[in-house]
């Protein structure tokens, strides 16, 4: 990778962190891998909201029937907040399927993207602050249209 | 002639007296200070805003604006223009302030992070555009600044004190302030060399840094922070960042006890 692109790589990650700052308290990118997802499919073990990133254990049953605790890290408490989370938004024993980012090291480890419940309900990290984002984007070029002449 | 010489003694003993008298304190009355107390935390919820959502500069906002008015760019999504404006600012606007001995630091590595290491807190640089809550509290002669970030507080002086003589260097430094109008404007010194700000200033300053912030709340649901650091070792000129918040009443900070250094989890990985 050349290094500008290694640039544009950086500055991505940097925006993606901004938007939802997880990686606030440390570098994501020194633990986690951003350009790829692994999906979970297991039982919620435990959530624990605290600071300065929330953690839940998911217990991953492979295809030989063992059983393999994760590790998911989410943004702090501080910012799930914002996002109108609380200690009760994962519940123990729930199944969900769970999207995020690998650790480097190979770890069980990932960062959080996205959780569906078996109901197929999603939660998605910043999803309402992206959809606002969007929502004020459309805003942006309406105006735009309407204020630019006709030729 | 005695009248006199009695006079002038006695200015001359008013006047000593005035100059090692205790600094007059310079507290505000609070119905004529801007109130900024309250919560605040992530900014609002615009395209913009989000932008500066840790620091950010007038240089990057620019661009950014430059990018959504282009209709070119309305499929492309935010991340990407966003990552391209933090790019934009380092290029245009950081890395040509920067110092030989300061674009050395930059970029930082991630891995000697110390709070990543060590769960080791933030300095002022960092702490001061934190992407988290901030509680404001004023009082008559001071005002305290409670960071989500690390639970962490400083005080801002506003009895018209100056830095004691004896003062150490410390992560968030000494810092004195005063109201100019609806802004409540920050002077810090005293700071141990630390990281720079999250997102705009990638790269080490040193203990020479000084900065003069200014806190304003043009109106009641935002709070905005425009900031002046200054460091001879790691700029050549000063540097301006942008920070805003949002209104947040209903938000709390809770306590940061459950930081894991990595350093120690490196440390038992290894020892197994």
């Amino acid at each position: 990778m050349k290094p500008k692109h290694l640039v544009s790589f950086a500055c991505a990650m940097l925006a993606a962190a901004a938007l939802a700052p997880a990686a606030a308290h440390h570098s994501f990118a020194a633990v986690f891998d951003g350009s790829k997802i692994v999906t979970l499919d297991g039982t919620i073990k435990e959530f624990k909201f605290v600071n300065p990133h929330a953690l839940a254990t998911i217990d991953v049953t492979d295809d030989k029937g063992a059983v393999q605790p994760w590790t998911v890290e989410f943004d702090g408490r501080l910012n799930l907040t914002n996002f109108g989370w609380t200690d009760a938004t994962i519940r123990s024993g729930e199944r969900v399927k769970i999207s995020g980012n690998p650790e480097r090291t190979g770890a069980p480890r990932i960062f959080f993207s996205k959780l569906v419940r078996a109901d197929g309900t999603a939660v998605v990290r910043g999803g309402d602050r992206l959809n606002a984002i969007e929502e004020d984007r459309r805003l942006r070029a309406a105006q735009r249209a309407t204020s630019t002449p006709a030729k | 002639m005695f009248g006199i010489a009695t006079t002038l003694v006695l200015l001359l003993t008013l006047a000593i007296a005035a100059c090692s008298a205790p600094p007059t304190p310079a507290a505000t009355p609070p119905q004529t200070r801007p109130d900024l107390a309250g919560m605040w935390s992530d900014p609002p919820r615009t395209a913009l805003d989000s932008f500066c959502f840790m620091a950010c500069t007038e240089t990057g906002l620019k661009h950014l604006a430059a990018l959504l008015d282009d209709p070119a760019n309305d499929a492309r999504p935010y991340e990407g223009l966003m990552g391209e404006s933090v790019g934009y600012q380092a290029a245009e606007y950081l890395r040509p302030r920067m110092t030989d001995a300061g674009l050395a630091t930059s970029p930082l590595d991630p891995l000697a992070d110390r709070g990543y290491l060590y769960c080791e807190p933030w300095g002022f640089a960092r702490q001061a555009f934190a992407p988290h809550q901030l509680e404001i509290k004023q009082d008559a002669d001071s005002v305290d600044l409670h960071y989500g970030e690390w639970d962490a507080h400083r005080t801002v002086y506003l009895d018209g004190r100056s830095v004691p003589a004896d003062q150490v260097h410390t992560p968030l430094g000494y810092s004195v302030g005063h109201y100019e109008g609806d802004t409540l404007v920050v002077e810090t010194t005293h700071v141990t060399e630390g990281d720079g700000t999250l997102m705009a200033w990638d790269g080490r300053h040193s203990d020479q840094l000084t900065a003069v912030e200014r806190y304003r709340r043009p109106n009641p649901e935002r709070l905005e922070l425009t900031a002046t650091l200054t460091d001879p070792w790691a700029l050549r000129e000063p540097v301006e960042f942008k920070k805003v918040w949002r209104f947040a009443p209903d938000q709390e900070i809770g306590p940061y006890d459950s930081c894991e250094p990595a350093a120690a989890k490196s440390a038992e990985g290894k020892a197994q």
